[in-house]
């Protein structure tokens, strides 16, 4: 039977290189066998004895790493920033680019709504997966390949910016509050003014019946956007609770904008039949698909730079 | 982290260096593995098996040591023996450390200077 000696000298000697075995073999023998004569010695009894003597040594992969030198860590600290800084510069952009990208084209395709969000999210999620994956592999390779480390010298250039104190500009934020501004008036003078004229009749661009609850809804969160433009100034940029607004904000205007262009009640059905007379209708057919991918990426992309400033200015502070 | 913790931490940081100096001097006489960890241990190195056989061989890789399998006795042995290297390699660490002890002795009487 083999003793627990016999296993742990081969536990240690299996991850030892060939060429080192025979002469390291009957070292760790040794020095296993004089623990245990002195273990004994002072009055352990013999099982104790070696168990306690190769619980002292312990575990033999460890300890065969040590006598070979070999890495214990996957990445260590000679690439790990490099590491870090490749992961967090492509992840954020790759991933939601491809989801996008594939949520754009699955709707182009026709694809219904839970396959579109089903793909959307599976792709996303094993590019994400793959990405990192093969990032790590070749920077473990890297950790192992023995030659002096071939990254450049770090030198100070490489600095990221600083976050300017109040990040956003006063005009930028002024801009954006008239253009919600202007935007709430439009929805009003587009249905007083009819300004869309077929064959001399003027039309107003959306659907009259909105006004009932629709059309107030998206004023009221106009209304709440503007708020959190004077809130965004006030606190010299964007924070965490800005951007879960913002986020939900966006989602408020999404999901009921598409649900109403997709069923067909967004735009006046008088407009519709006098450009359907007109001959336009594969037109708005194209437009009423592209119109949805465009809204989607220019909002989804607003709620992500929300979080990413609200991000880069609590690792500023 | 308790006073007790940060002590064993600096105290570890402290000697991680002196194991290699403390092997050197004693291996002027011949010395086995397991006695030498022995020694150390009397002598007040926290030391672990497993970090002390590997620098062993690695000294001895590196040619600070001498090695030699003892047959005589009951057991077979590898016993090291410190090098002609290993003498200059321990003459320059123990000059080394008179420097710092003297610099941190200064430092502690309240010198700033040399």
């Amino acid at each position: 039977m083999s003793t627990l000696t016999d296993r742990y000298v081969w536990g240690v000697m299996r991850a030892v290189p060939t060429a080192q075995r025979r002469d390291l073999e009957p070292e760790i023998r040794a020095l296993v066998g004089d623990a245990v004569e002195a273990r004994e010695a002072a009055g352990e009894a013999a099982g104790a004895a070696e168990r306690s003597a190769l619980e002292e040594l312990g575990d033999p992969e460890l300890l065969a790493a040590r006598y070979t030198d070999r890495t214990l860590a996957l990445i260590g600290p000679r690439y790990y920033p490099d590491w870090r800084r490749l992961l967090s510069l492509l992840l954020p952009i790759v991933v939601p680019i491809t989801i996008l990208a594939v949520g754009g084209a699955g709707y182009l395709a026709g694809q219904s709504a839970p396959d579109l969000v089903g793909s959307a999210i599976s792709v996303g999620f094993s590019v994400a997966v793959q990405l990192a994956f093969w990032i790590t592999l070749v920077f473990a390779l890297l950790e192992r390949s023995g030659r002096p480390s071939p990254r450049r010298a770090w030198t100070p250039d490489q600095l990221p910016e600083l976050p300017t104190g109040r990040a956003e500009s006063p005009v930028g934020l002024g801009v954006a509050a008239v253009a919600i501004v202007i935007g709430a008036l439009l929805l009003a003078w587009q249905q007083v003014g009819s300004p869309v004229v077929i064959e001399g009749v003027g039309y107003p661009l959306f659907n009259p019946d909105l006004w009932s609850f629709w059309m107030p809804y998206f004023l009221v969160l106009l209304g709440v956007e503007l708020a959190a433009i004077l809130w965004r100034w006030r606190a010299g940029g964007w924070t965490w609770p800005l951007a879960i607004l913002n986020l939900l904000t966006n989602v408020a205007f999404v999901v009921p904008a598409l649900w109403l262009l997709t069923s067909g009640q967004l735009f006046d059905p008088g407009l519709v039949a006098a450009m359907t007379d007109l001959g336009a209708a594969p037109a708005f057919d194209v437009l009423g698909r592209i119109i949805p991918v465009i809204i989607v990426i220019a909002v989804g992309w607003d709620a992500i730079d929300g979080f990413r400033q609200a991000w880069m200015r609590t690792r500023a502070a | 982290m308790t006073f007790d913790e940060i002590l064993s931490g600096s105290l570890q940081e402290l000697r991680r260096g002196t194991v290699v100096l403390a092997c050197l001097l004693l291996l002027r006489e011949p010395g086995y593995g397991y006695a030498l960890l022995e020694q150390l241990r009397d002598l007040g190195f926290a030391v672990d098996a497993n970090t002390l056989y590997p620098l062993l061989r690695r000294l001895e890789g590196q040619g600070m040591l001498a090695s030699e399998w003892n047959t005589q006795e009951a057991r077979p042995r590898k016993f090291y023996r410190i090098s002609p290297d290993g003498e200059r390699l321990a003459t320059e660490l123990l000059a080394d450390w008179g420097r710092i002890d003297a610099s941190v002795r200064r430092l502690a009487k309240g010198g700033r200077t040399a």
